[in-house]
C-alpha cells in the first residue's frame, strides 16, 4: 500500500510516496503553464527512484495554488455575473469605504467580472424568502442569447437573499444551462456561499466560476496523466479548511482550494501535536517573505469562514477579494527571511512588510539586492553559518550582510556595531510575530501562554525560543521533516466537507422540528460528498450553530449533536449561549433576543491514520565546536554549543545550544533545553526557573 | 553612541500601544449592537499618558471620533480630577462639546493603576442606536430636544455599576437594551485595554509611561516638523458653499502655514442656524485636522504631538463652532466639509498636488416606519471621492468619513424596507484628466405597504456639486425625490407615501486636470462601462469618435 501527496507552489512541486513503514520525497521546479508536467515526472522519479509502481498507490492526496494564483494574475475564465436588476455594481462597490483612512491614493481591486458582463434580470426575493418578482422565460432567454453572443466560459448567477431561497438561482441557472453551450460553467451563489451579505456572497461566487474551467481542465489532465501511468486508487484534493475532499466535488467548488497549500502545512503541524500530546499548539511557519500564524486546539486547527484572496494594494488588509469558504485560520505577518529591514520617515526602524523575496533576496546572497534583510541580520548576529547555507544551495557573500546593516541601519541610528543592529533586526522581528501571535489569541479569547510553539519554515526554529519567551510560552516543538512539510501534511488529513446555512431568526421563533429537518438534509448533503472516498462507518458529522445578541457582531459558536438529540439540543441554546456569553464578555443583557445566525455541518473521515517514521538513528558524534552569537539583552556575544541535529540525544542538553540542518538552524537560547522525542522531533524546554 | 536595544524597546513599545487600541476597538467592534458601527466602524478608542495626552489610537475606527477623543479626556479630568478616581472607576459622557459632537456618541474613559497610580488612561467612542429625543433628524430647535445629555459622570465606582445612569438611558431610549448593551461594551473595550497595558508594562518593568511620552512626542513632532516643511509657508484662504438645512451656508478658512504649524482660523463662515446641523468646534476642528493630515503627514502616527501641530479655532457662534444649546445631532454635514475646505487652501500651497472635492458628509438615510408598524433604519449612501493627481477618484466611497455601508440584505433583514436599485449614476463623476469617483443611484420603498417617514438632514450637495480641480469639472450634484413628485430641496422631515419610492441619487468626486488630456484608452473604457454616456463623451472629452467603443 502506497500514498502519494502532490503540493505544487509557486516555486516548487513537492511530491511524497508514503509506504507503511517509509517516506519518500522527492522536490522538482514547477512548471507554470503546465503544472501536472512536473508533478507527474515528480510522481514518476519518486516512483523509480525508491522501486515503487502507481498500480501499488492506493490513493492520491493533491494541493495546489493554482486557483489562488489565477486571481492574483487574473488568468481566469471570461466570466459573467447575472444578478437582481439594479445591483450589478455591487461587486464593484465593495464596502464602500477606504481600507486605509490617511492614504489617499489607495486602489480598489478590479472585480472579477467588468461592468459589461454584470447583467441585472428583472426578479427578487425578500429578506423573509417570500417572491415578490419572479424572473420571465423570455428575459432569461435573452440573456442566454446575450451570453452565447459574447462566447463568456463561466456564468456566476448571484440573486439578493438566495441565501434564503435559492429558488430563482436554480430556475434561471436550469434555462441558461438548456440554451448555452454545455462547456459553459454556471455557478450559483447559494450553492457556492449560502450566507447572508450580498458583496461577500456575489465576490465568492465570481471567483468560483471564474477559476473553474481552467481548475476542471488541469484537474483533468492530471488525472488522466495518472491513469496513463497505471493509477486507479482514489483521487482526493486538498481544502482551504484541511480537509480532504473529492476531485468531483472540488472542481465543483474550486474556491475551495484557495488555501490549500498552507492549510498542508497546518495539518503537519496539527498531526505532530497530536503525536507529541501536545493539547494547544501555536503554529509559527515563518518562510521567505511572510510568517503564518495558527491556533492548534486538541490537534484541531481553527477554522473560519472568511478569507481574502490577491491583495492588490500594497498586500494590504482589506485590499483582495473576499471569499467565504471553510478555511484554516491563519494570521499572515509580513516578516519572513527576505523581509526589508529600514529606518522610517519618523526615523524608526522597522521590519516589513517590503521583502526581497527569493529574488534578488537578501543582500548576503549577492544576486542584486542590497537592503539588509532578515536573513542577513542572522548571518550578521551568527545565528546562521554562512558555511553550508540552505543545504548547500545558495553560496553566500556573507560580508556583504554586517556592510548593508552598518550603513543602512546602525550608522543613520547612531549605533555602535552591526551586529547589536542587526540583533536589533532580529528582536523587532521577533517582536512582531510575538504580538500578532497575542493580538489574534486575544481575538479568539486563548490564553496564549498555556499553548506549546511548533515552528516550520526556513525561519521557524531560529525566531521559536525568543518568541515564546515574550509570550510566556514553556515548550517549543521542532518537527522531523519540516522541508516537504505542506505535502506530509495532505497525507495526515481526514476527508471531509462543510456546508452553512444562514438562519437569522430570533431563537425563541425558531420551528425546531423544521430547521432539524433542514439540518440533516444537509447533513445528508455533506455526507454524501464524503461517502464518494470514505465507507460510511466511518463518517463522524458535528454541526455548529453560531448564535449572537439580535443587533450585535460578536457571534458564538457552540456545537449541536447530530440525530435524535438534535431537536432538545436546539431548546438548550439559548442557555448556553448566555453562559459562554458572561466568560467572553463579563455580563449579559436583559430582554434583548439571541439570534440564531447561521448554522455549518460538517461529515468527516474518523481520524485513523499512522504516520510511518524513519527509524531511530544512533546519536552521531558532537564535534564539540561553538558559535559566537550576539545577545541583544546581554548586549555581548555568548558561545553557543555547535551541535548537527543528527547528534541531539534524547537526554536533556542544556543552551545555550545551535543546531543547524540543511533547511533551518534552532536556537536553543541560554534558560531552554533541548531534547530528540521518541518520533524524531526536538523538544525545547525552558528550564525551571 | 545610541544603544541597539533601547532604540528597539522604545520602538516595540509604541507598536505594543497601538496595537493594546486596536485589541480594544475590534472588542467593542465585535460587541457594538448598531449595524453603522459593527459593519462600518463608527467608533475609535486610543490610549492616553498620566496628563492625559493620548499617546497612541487604534487604526480602526472614524476621523471625527478619534480626533475629539484626544481633547474628551484632558477635558474630563478638568471635571473629576484624577486625584479623586479609584481603581475600578470609569467616566463617561455623551456631552457634545466634550465627546465626538453629537448626543448619540458616548465617551468612556477608564484610568490605568499601577502600584496604586495613575498611570495612563483608556477612552473609547461609538455611536449608540438611540438616546431619547427626536431620534436621528435635524428637526430639534435646540440640543435639549435631542436627547437625554449625561454631564461627566462615573459609568462605574471601584466594582459598582452607576446603575442610576443606565436606568435613565433604559428609560428615555427606544432601545433601551441594545443602548444599554452598547454603553457596557464601552467599558468592556476598556477594560480589555487596561489589562494589556498592565501586562506591557509588567513585561517591560516600567514603572511609568513618562519616557515613552516623551520618545513618542519627540518622534512624532520631528515627523510632523519635516513632513509640513514641504508646503510653502503662506497665509491661503478658501470658501465653501453649502445648501445649509433650507438657505445657503457659506464656510470660511484662512490658513497660516508657519515653521513647523498649521494654524486655521474657520472665521466669517456663517453664523449657528436654527435647526441640528451645526457642529462644535471640537468635531470641526477633528475633521478639519484630518484632511490637513491625510495630504500632508499620512505616515505619523495620530498623537498629541502630531495633532498639536495642527491648531483650528473660530470665533463661537458660527455653524462651525456651535455653543449649546445649538441642535447639532447632523454635525457632520458641517464637518465632513472641512477637509474639502482644507484641501483648497493647501491646493493653493501645493498647486496640482492636491485630490479634487468629494462627495463630503454621509448621506445618512434615516428612514422610519410613519403607518401602523414601528421601526427605526439607519444606513448611509456615499457618493464619489475627489479625482486624485494622477487617479481617478474611488466611486460610491466615503471620504472623509471612514463609514462605510450596511448591505442591503442586512439592512432589510433589519427593517421592513425594500431596496430596488443601487447602482452607479452615469455621468456624475466630474470630468477630468482623472475622473471624479461617481454617485449612486438607490431607490427604495415600503415591504408593508405602509407610509414612510425620512430625515433629509444628510442630504448635502443638493445644488452645487463638488468642485473639480486643475482645470478638471465638477463632479454632479445630488438629488433626492419621491416616485410622487416631491423633489426635497431641504433637511427637513418628508414622507414617502405607502406604493411610492423614494429615489437618492448621490454626489459625485470633482474631476482633475482639463477633460481634453484624459487618456483616450481610459475613455473609451469608461464609455465600454457605463459610466461615462457618448453624449457627455462627445460635448465634455471632446472625443470625436462616434458612438461605442469600436473592437
Amino acid at each position: 500500500m502506497v500514498r502519494i501527496a502532490i503540493d505544487i507552489g509557486g516555486t516548487f512541486t513537492d511530491v511524497v510516496a508514503e509506504t507503511p513503514d517509509r517516506l519518500f520525497s522527492v522536490k522538482v521546479l514547477t512548471s507554470p503553464r503546465h503544472p501536472e508536467v512536473a508533478a507527474l515526472n515528480g510522481v514518476a522519479r519518486v516512483m523509480a527512484d525508491n522501486g515503487l509502481s502507481l498500480t501499488e498507490v492506493t490513493s492520491i492526496v493533491h494541493g495546489t495554488t493554482l486557483a489562488t494564483n489565477a486571481l492574483i494574475e487574473r488568468r481566469g475564465a471570461k466570466t459573467a455575473f447575472v444578478t437582481t436588476a439594479g445591483f450589478r455594481d455591487v461587486l464593484e462597490m465593495r464596502y464602500e469605504k477606504r481600507f486605509d483612512q490617511y492614504a489617499l491614493d489607495i486602489e480598489m481591486p478590479e472585480p472579477l467580472v467588468p461592468r459589461p458582463r454584470r447583467f441585472g434580470l428583472r426578479e427578487r426575493i425578500l429578506a423573509d424568502g417570500s417572491v415578490l418578482t419572479a424572473p420571465e422565460t423570455a428575459e432569461i432567454d435573452a440573456l442566454a442569447d446575450r451570453l452565447a453572443e459574447d462566447g463568456v466560459e463561466a456564468v456566476a448567477i448571484g440573486f439578493l437573499h438566495a441565501y434564503r431561497n435559492p429558488a430563482h438561482e436554480r430556475c434561471v441557472a436550469e434555462r441558461l444551462r438548456a440554451r448555452l453551450d454545455p462547456a459553459v460553467t454556471i455557478c450559483l451563489s447559494s450553492d457556492v456561499a449560502g450566507e447572508i451579505r450580498e458583496y461577500d456572497r456575489f465576490s465568492t461566487v465570481c471567483a468560483n466560476a471564474y477559476v473553474r474551467p481552467l481548475m476542471t481542465r488541469y484537474v483533468e489532465r492530471l488525472r488522466a496523466g495518472l491513469t496513463a501511468q497505471g493509477f486507479d486508487g482514489a483521487f482526493l484534493m486538498m481544502l482551504s479548511d484541511g480537509a480532504l475532499t473529492t476531485v468531483d466535488q472540488a472542481i465543483r467548488f474550486p474556491i475551495r482550494l484557495v488555501e490549500g497549500g498552507p492549510a498542508g502545512g497546518v495539518a503537519l503541524a496539527a498531526h505532530v501535536s497530536r503525536e507529541v500530546g501536545s493539547d494547544r499548539t501555536l503554529s509559527i511557519d515563518i518562510g521567505g517573505t511572510t510568517a503564518k500564524i495558527c491556533f492548534i486546539e486538541n490537534g484541531t486547527p481553527r477554522t473560519s469562514r472568511r478569507f481574502e484572496v490577491a491583495r492588490a494594494w500594497r498586500d494590504t488588509k482589506g485590499s483582495g477579494l473576499p471569499v467565504k469558504v471553510p478555511t484554516v485560520e491563519l494570521v499572515e505577518i509580513g516578516a519572513g527571511g527576505g523581509s526589508i529591514a529600514e529606518i522610517d520617515t519618523l526615523g524608526r526602524l522597522k521590519v516589513g512588510p517590503r521583502s526581497a523575496g527569493s529574488d534578488p533576496g537578501p543582500a548576503a546572497y549577492d544576486r542584486g539586492g542590497d537592503e539588509p534583510t532578515i536573513t542577513d541580520a542572522h548571518l550578521a548576529v551568527g545565528n546562521l553559518s554562512a558555511e553550508n547555507f540552505a543545504g548547500g544551495i545558495i553560496d553566500l557573500a556573507p560580508g556583504r550582510a554586517p556592510a548593508v546593516i552598518a550603513r543602512d541601519i546602525a550608522a543613520p541610528l547612531g549605533i555602535d556595531g552591526a551586529a547589536s543592529a542587526a540583533a536589533g533586526i532580529v528582536e523587532l522581528a521577533d517582536e512582531t510575530m510575538a504580538n500578532a501571535a497575542r493580538v489574534h489569541g486575544v481575538e479568539l479569547g486563548l490564553d496564549v501562554a498555556r499553548f506549546d510553539i511548533l515552528v516550520s519554515g526556513g525561519g521557524g526554529a531560529l525566531h521559536g525560543a525568543r518568541i515564546a519567551e515574550k509570550l510566556g510560552i514553556r515548550r517549543i516543538i521542532v518537527p522531523d521533516n519540516a522541508g516537504v512539510g505542506s505535502a506530509v501534511g495532505f497525507l495526515r488529513s481526514p476527508v471531509a466537507f462543510e456546508t452553512a446555512l444562514s438562519v437569522v431568526e430570533p431563537l425563541s421563533e425558531i420551528d425546531r422540528p423544521a430547521l432539524a429537518a433542514r439540518i440533516a438534509a444537509a447533513m445528508d448533503e455533506v455526507r454524501a460528498v464524503v461517502a464518494g472516498a470514505v465507507p460510511e462507518d466511518r463518517i463522524a458529522c458535528d454541526i455548529r450553530a453560531e448564535l449572537r445578541y439580535r443587533g450585535q457582531g460578536l457571534d458564538l459558536a457552540l456545537s449541536l449533536p447530530p440525530g435524535p438529540r438534535l431537536e432538545d439540543a436546539l431548546a438548550d441554546l439559548p442557555a448556553r449561549f448566555e453562559e459562554r456569553y458572561r466568560d467572553l464578555v463579563g455580563f449579559t443583557l436583559v430582554e434583548v433576543p439571541v439570534e440564531l445566525a447561521s448554522i455549518s455541518v460538517t461529515a468527516r473521515e474518523a481520524r485513523t491514520v499512522k504516520a510511518a517514521h524513519a527509524a531511530p538513528t544512533r546519536p552521531a558524534e558532537d564535534p564539540g565546536r561553538t558559535r559566537a552569537i550576539y545577545d541583544l539583552g546581554a548586549r555581548a556575544t555568548l558561545d553557543y554549543r555547535e551541535v548537527p541535529r543528527d547528534a541531539v540525544g534524547c537526554g536533556t542538553a542544556h543552551g545555550p545550544i545551535v543546531i543547524p540542518e540543511a533547511q533551518t538552524t534552532t536556537l536553543v537560547r541560554p534558560g531552554w533545553n533541548v531534547r530528540r522525542l521518541p518520533e524524531g522531533h526536538l523538544l525545547l524546554e525552558r528550564d525551571a526557573s | 553612541m545610541t544603544d541597539a536595544a533601547d532604540i528597539v524597546a522604545q520602538n516595540v513599545l509604541w507598536n505594543r500601544l497601538i496595537s493594546v487600541c486596536e485589541e480594544q476597538a475590534n472588542a467593542l467592534m465585535r460587541a457594538a449592537f448598531g449595524a453603522i458601527v459593527r459593519e462600518a466602524g463608527d467608533l475609535s478608542a486610543g490610549l492616553f499618558n498620566a496628563e492625559g495626552q493620548m499617546l497612541a489610537q487604534a487604526v480602526t475606527g472614524t476621523p471625527g471620533h478619534v480626533n475629539t477623543m484626544a481633547a474628551s479626556v484632558r477635558a474630563m479630568l478638568d471635571r473629576v480630577p484624577a486625584d479623586k478616581l479609584r481603581p475600578g472607576d470609569a467616566l463617561v459622557t455623551n456631552d457634545p462639546w466634550l465627546g465626538a459632537g453629537h448626543i448619540f456618541d458616548f465617551v468612556v474613559v477608564t484610568p490605568a493603576f499601577i502600584e496604586g497610580r495613575i498611570v495612563g488612561y483608556l477612552a473609547s467612542t461609538s455611536h449608540i442606536v438611540d438616546i431619547g429625543g427626536r431620534g436621528w433628524s435635524a428637526e430639534a430647535a435646540s440640543v435639549f430636544e435631542e436627547g437625554v445629555t449625561f454631564p461627566v459622570m462615573h459609568l462605574r465606582r471601584g466594582r459598582v455599576l452607576n446603575e442610576d445612569l443606565l436606568a435613565i438611558v433604559t428609560a428615555n431610549s427606544r432601545v433601551p437594551h441594545e443602548a444599554r448593551g452598547d454603553i457596557l461594551s464601552l467599558l468592556t473595550c476598556n477594560d480589555t485595554g487596561v489589562a494589556r497595558l498592565a501586562d506591557l508594562m509588567a513585561e517591560y518593568a516600567l514603572r511609568d509611561l513618562a519616557d515613552l511620552s516623551r520618545f513618542i512626542f519627540e518622534s512624532s513632532a520631528t515627523g510632523t516638523r519635516r513632513a509640513l516643511a514641504r508646503a510653502p509657508q503662506g497665509v491661503y484662504e478658501n470658501h465653501l458653499m453649502l445648501d445649509g438645512y433650507d438657505a445657503p451656508i457659506e464656510l470660511r478658512a484662512t490658513m497660516t502655514i508657519g515653521e513647523g504649524r498649521i494654524d486655521v482660523d474657520l472665521a466669517g463662515s456663517s453664523a449657528v442656524v436654527a435647526r441640528g446641523i451645526n457642529c462644535p468646534l471640537n468635531y470641526s476642528a477633528a475633521y478639519a485636522a484630518f484632511g490637513i493630515r491625510a495630504l500632508l503627514t499620512p505616515d505619523v502616527p495620530n498623537n498629541h504631538a502630531s495633532l498639536e501641530a495642527i491648531r483650528i479655532t473660530a470665533p463661537p457662534g458660527l455653524v462651525v463652532s456651535a455653543e449649546r444649546p445649538s441642535p447639532v445631532s447632523a454635525r457632520h454635514v458641517i464637518g465632513q466639509a472641512l477637509p474639502d475646505l482644507m484641501l483648497g487652501c493647501l491646493e493653493q500651497a501645493l498647486p496640482g498636488e492636491v485630490l479634487a472635492e468629494s462627495a463630503g458628509a454621509l448621506w445618512t438615510m434615516s428612514l422610519s416606519g410613519a403607518g401602523a408598524t414601528e421601526f427605526a433604519s439607519l444606513n448611509v449612501a456615499l457618493g464619489g471621492m475627489g479625482a486624485r493627481p494622477g487617479a481617478d477618484g474611488l466611486s460610491a466611497t466615503a471620504f472623509p468619513s471612514g463609514v462605510g455601508a450596511v448591505p442591503v440584505e442586512a439592512a432589510e433583514v433589519a427593517a421592513p424596507l425594500i431596496y430596488h436599485a443601487k447602482e452607479f449614476a452615469p455621468d456624475t463623476g466630474g470630468a477630468g484628466k482623472y475622473r471624479g469617483g461617481l454617485g449612486q443611484r438607490i431607490e427604495i420603498g415600503s415591504r408593508i405597504g405602509e407610509d414612510l417617514s425620512l430625515s433629509a438632514a444628510a442630504f448635502e450637495r443638493l445644488s452645487t456639486g463638488p468642485a473639480g480641480r486643475q482645470g478638471g469639472r465638477d463632479g454632479a450634484a445630488g438629488q433626492v425625490q419621491t416616485t410622487d413628485g416631491t423633489t426635497i430641496t431641504d433637511k427637513g422631515l418628508y414622507r414617502v407615501p405607502a406604493g411610492e419610492r423614494l429615489i437618492l441619487q448621490t454626489p459625485g468626486g470633482g474631476g482633475f486636470g482639463d477633460p481634453a488630456e484624459r487618456d483616450p484608452e481610459a475613455l473609451a473604457r469608461d464609455r465600454e462601462h457605463g459610466m461615462v454616456s457618448d453624449e457627455a463623451a462627445k460635448t465634455i472629452y471632446g472625443s470625436n469618435t462616434n458612438g461605442r467603443k469600436t473592437k
